[in-house]
């Protein structure tokens, strides 16, 4: 490969930057919001909810995220074909399937859903250290001021959660900008694939090298972020 | 009247019995001291009239609320409601402090009086710049804890507590995690506020201390009051042996 031929690898891939891009941000949005559920629904009283979650990120953890994908991207035209067999008991609700297996975002969705469900598991136990951290004072002087349980939560707690589960979170958000690769698993076209696709064509490792270029830079800017999220929060120790 | 009645209050960790049959009163403007051997049970006395520990069995009044109270052999706590009431009525001042970190010394203060209150926040400034006047802190408002000095921390503690405008104030120990320099400035605060006539329950290791703020001493130990009285007759000329050698240990 010369360079006119890195060069144009590089802007093939920059054409699919914006599917990897779009995955990673999907992911953080939805991940995050259910990790904080996942840690409440742990930290829950009632045991079986406690056990239950526990099971949810035992299994998230413990089984390839690649393995997830796979079993999610098939899950719905399983549950379609079985449907099919079984008569269609319940027709529109096999047509509603069928409608949305057909959806030309259907593998984005479904990728979405896997990574969202694969990382709000880490997230929880991030946010869940960051949690207990918390020395038990803050609680007990929150109560002798007469500070409810919310309040207590959220103006007291929270906010310095937040920035104790910074270093750990940016380490997360780093893998999944890697992570996000995973998805060629399922044939999703991002820079991992395109990336592929041009070793073939080229019969050189050239075009990897340009891949991991993009991620490296990516992270770079990831890694960069999160300074200047801590910087922000460095006003007190 | 009495601001707290203190009736046979029993309580345990498991098999350890930390606090046995304790009764006492704090009549309002009264300064008590709470002194003993540690482990004897003086800090756990304090949490359970503060509610941060439930007391197994015994009677608790404070400022005419009844806040605990036996049924037959079953300890009954008052409504959620009184007793957020009565959490409103008194004051507790930690031993490590325990100031909001992401706070500043300003917003520490005006927490509470504002969002649980509800007081107006130009009226909650004007009183939290009078309390840190008289904490000798002015200027610091905007100051963060980790800032400040343990010295400093605790008057801001101090001032966040009184920021409620409580009946009686809690001391657990303020100068145990404060180095000796810094111990001198929390008791010339504490003795303004007892010149002040606030009620004051002060646990504390500093017995000079104790017997110069205070008009009655409770002495603790195995989780008994072994003795209590004017301080005067408590480190004058206490005729109790267990009395006279804990002190003995302090007068060297």
């Amino acid at each position: 490969m010369n360079f006119d031929d890195y060069l144009k690898v590089s802007k093939i891939l920059l054409e699919y930057l914006p599917y990897t891009l779009k995955l990673f941000f999907f992911t953080l949005l939805f991940s995050i919001p259910l990790g904080m559920v996942v840690t409440w629904l742990k930290k829950c009283r009632f045991k079986p909810v406690s056990w239950l979650t526990n099971i949810y990120i035992l299994i998230m953890r413990g089984t390839p995220l690649m393995l997830q994908i796979v079993a999610v991207y098939f899950a719905i035209p399983m549950m379609v074909s079985s449907a099919k067999k079984a008569g269609s008991i319940e027709g529109t609700f096999y047509e509603t399937l069928d409608k949305f297996k057909a959806n030309e975002n259907y593998m984005f969705i479904m990728l979405v859903i896997a990574f969202s469900f694969n990382y709000a598991a880490y997230f929880a136990e991030i946010f869940r250290g960051g949690i207990e951290s918390i020395p038990v004072g803050q609680y007990e002087a929150s109560s002798m001021l007469g500070l409810t349980k919310m309040q207590t939560f959220f103006r007291i707690i929270l906010p310095q959660v937040v920035k104790r589960v910074i270093p750990a979170t940016s380490n997360e958000v780093i893998v999944l900008v890697k992570d996000t690769s995973l998805a060629t698993i399922i044939s999703y076209t991002e820079i991992m694939l395109k990336a592929k696709q041009q070793m073939n064509a080229y019969s050189s490792i050239g075009p990897l090298f340009v891949a991991g270029l993009f991620y490296f830079v990516l992270n770079a800017v990831v890694t960069v972020a999160f300074m200047l999220i801590e910087k922000h929060y460095d006003y007190y120790k | 009247m009495a601001v707290l009645e203190v009736k046979n209050l029993s309580k345990s960790f498991g098999d350890l019995q930390v606090l046995r049959d304790i009764s006492f009163n704090v009549e309002e403007g009264q300064v008590v001291s709470v002194i003993g051997p540690s482990g004897s049970g003086k800090s756990t006395l304090l949490r359970c009239v503060n509610q941060l520990e439930r007391a197994d069995s015994g009677e608790i009044n404070v400022c005419g609320m009844n806040m605990l109270h036996m049924n037959g052999s079953k300890a009954v706590y008052a409504p959620h409601k009184t007793l957020r009431e009565i959490r409103l009525r008194i004051g507790l001042v930690f031993q490590n402090f325990n100031l909001f970190p992401h706070m500043n010394v300003m917003q520490n203060i005006i927490e509470a009086p504002v969002h649980v209150l509800k007081k107006p926040k130009a009226e909650a400034v004007q009183d939290a710049v009078e309390l840190l006047e008289k904490m000798g802190l002015s200027g610091k408002e905007k100051a963060y804890p980790c800032e400040l000095s343990g010295g400093q921390q605790q008057r801001v503690s101090i001032a966040r507590a009184l920021a409620l405008r409580p009946d009686v104030l809690f001391f657990d120990e303020p100068t145990s995690a404060l180095d000796p320099e810094l111990t001198g400035e929390i008791l010339k605060v504490i003795k303004g506020l007892a010149a002040e006539k606030m009620t004051m329950v002060i646990v504390t290791h500093e017995m000079e201390f104790a017997r110069e703020v205070s008009n009655h001493v409770i002495f603790m130990d195995g989780g008994y009051i072994v003795e209590e009285g004017a301080p005067e007759l408590l480190f004058g000329d206490t005729q109790n042996e267990r009395t006279k050698q804990f002190l003995s240990r302090y007068r060297k």
